[in-house]
């Protein structure tokens, strides 16, 4: 089953690399940073150069760069879309008078389009990488320290962390159980061809027994649980512990370097 | 015999820290779930996301619908690929990202209101039950199509960078979708229908008056 595979495996590659033994912590918050950077300066000059940042860090990160491209293909039509838009709809206010040539609007046109779907690809590559190199696992772990803060006004951090967990277990249980249901269904004489009110009418009988099931699993869960002594996230403690280190400190200070240098040169005009 | 109406009474009766944990994340992996089933438009893709937030609602209660929703966003967010183009944190560019902020919501509203539903109308005919949960789903995937539309406005506005015809937007962003989803708001009130007596947990009013019941039968 194609869609158990993408679940479990999620977007990570395991691999040897200094970007995937950064701490998760470190990562997340880098990626932020970087995505703050992206969204505050647009000058196609300043977005070369984060992009050949990039593909250092791609490099570093041992990673296949198609394997990392791959995340920009669900966002094709958008950059098409948006070349396009820029294209068609032009607002330079030469062109209206008439002082420029069409070519020349359209090169424009063009050009804007092309600076805007570039920005919006680094965005979505940074993120990439984040996902790449870290596991979900590591990524709740990581979301869980980072927000321990937030406990102090009452919002449940590990109950969080731990139903990110269950869910993530729950969906291959849920498919199986569809498809099981759905087969049982099949040698009782259930047809699911036709058109779509027949379709509609033929999930309905899906429907409840799998609603029945997924309850009594949950239940059964909660009853684990429970036999475990399971009462959140209270003076537990865990088998792997994340501690920066220096290499963290590093890429931290200098994303947060590279923040304030966009800060100076976006509103201040300084550089 | 396992019964549906056991099953869910004994998940959710005795109503304590797991079985909360467990009922949350169970209907975020079921919205998972339904994001593995589309059909792509422009724009905005054809799921079955909605029929399960407007479920989450429903069954378990505004208050953990919501939750389980917030829950589904944060799991797309970290990266899985959980929506219907994938996941992650740079999701919030696509312009179909206003439908999944309003999921919470849409849960919510439809959760609220329903309950609201059961505190006032005492036996009620199905039929008229059946009518005023379909008014009531059909409200809270309203909520989920303002706030998406209007997301999708101003991301095209800002974020791509233009402004598009409204009447266009208003066509490609809801109006093909009405058909099906007016079949997925049919398809919930009836589950909803089915599944209602045992979910009274949801509310102590409630509770009290199954329990009334249950002494009388005996």
């Amino acid at each position: 089953m194609p869609i158990l595979n993408d679940i479990t495996l999620g977007q990570y590659y395991p691999a040897e690399s200094s970007i995937h033994q950064l701490d998760p912590r470190t990562k997340l918050l880098v990626t932020f940073i970087c995505m703050t950077i992206m969204l505050i300066i647009g000058h196609p000059f300043a977005l070369l150069v984060l992009s050949l940042g990039l593909y250092a860090i791609i490099k570093s990160s041992n990673i296949p760069p198609a394997f990392v491209l791959r995340n920009l293909k669900p966002f094709l039509w958008l950059f098409v879309l948006t070349i396009l838009i820029h294209i068609i709809f032009s607002e330079d206010p030469q062109s209206l008078n008439g002082d420029h040539t069409p070519l020349y609007v359209i090169r424009q046109g063009l050009f804007r389009g092309i600076t805007y779907s570039l920005r919006l690809c680094l965005l979505i590559l940074f993120a990439a990488i984040l996902t790449l190199t870290t596991s979900p696992i590591e990524i709740t772990d990581a979301l869980e320290k980072l927000l321990t803060p937030m406990k102090k006004i009452g919002l449940p951090v590990h109950d969080v962390t731990m139903m990110i967990t269950l869910s993530l277990r729950f969906i291959p249980t849920l498919i199986l159980e569809a498809d099981k249901l759905r087969k049982a269904q099949i040698s009782r004489g259930m047809k699911f061809k036709g058109n779509l009110m027949k379709r509609v009418h033929s999930i309905i009988p899906l429907l409840l027994p799998l609603f029945m099931s997924v309850f009594r699993r949950a239940d059964e869960l909660a009853m684990a649980m429970d036999a475990r002594c399971y009462t959140g996230g209270e003076e537990r403690t865990r088998f792997k512990q994340l501690e920066f280190k220096s290499s963290d400190y590093i890429v931290i200070s200098s994303a947060v370097a590279l923040l304030l240098i966009a800060v100076l040169i976006r509103f201040f005009n300084i550089v | 015999m396992f019964t549906v109406a056991q099953a869910i009474y004994n998940t959710l009766s005795l109503i304590n820290r797991q079985k909360k944990i467990t009922v949350v994340s169970l209907f975020a992996a079921l919205t998972v779930v339904g994001s593995f089933i589309r059909i792509p438009f422009p724009y905005v893709p054809l799921t079955l996301q909605t029929f399960f937030v407007i479920l989450s609602g429903d069954v378990i209660g505004p208050r953990y619908g919501a939750y389980s929703q917030f829950l589904y966003l944060i799991l797309g967010l970290i990266g899985l690929p959980v929506f219907a183009y994938g996941g992650g944190i740079s999701y919030f560019l696509q312009p179909s990202f206003g439908y999944l902020l309003a999921y919470p919501l849409g849960a919510f509203v439809c959760g609220t209101l329903i309950r609201k539903m059961m505190r006032t109308e005492r036996r009620q005919r199905n039929f008229f039950m059946m009518m005023n949960l379909i008014l009531i789903n059909s409200i809270g995937m309203l909520v989920i199509f303002v706030i998406g539309l209007m997301y999708l406005y101003l991301n095209l506005r800002f974020i791509i960078g233009k402004e598009i015809d409204i009447m266009d937007l208003f066509w490609s962003g809801f109006i093909i979708f009405i058909p099906v989803d007016s079949m997925k708001v049919l398809l919930a009130s009836w589950l909803t229908l089915k599944l209602h007596p045992h979910f009274s947990w949801l509310d102590s009013v409630l509770q009290e008056k199954r329990r009334a019941v249950e002494n009388k039968d005996r």
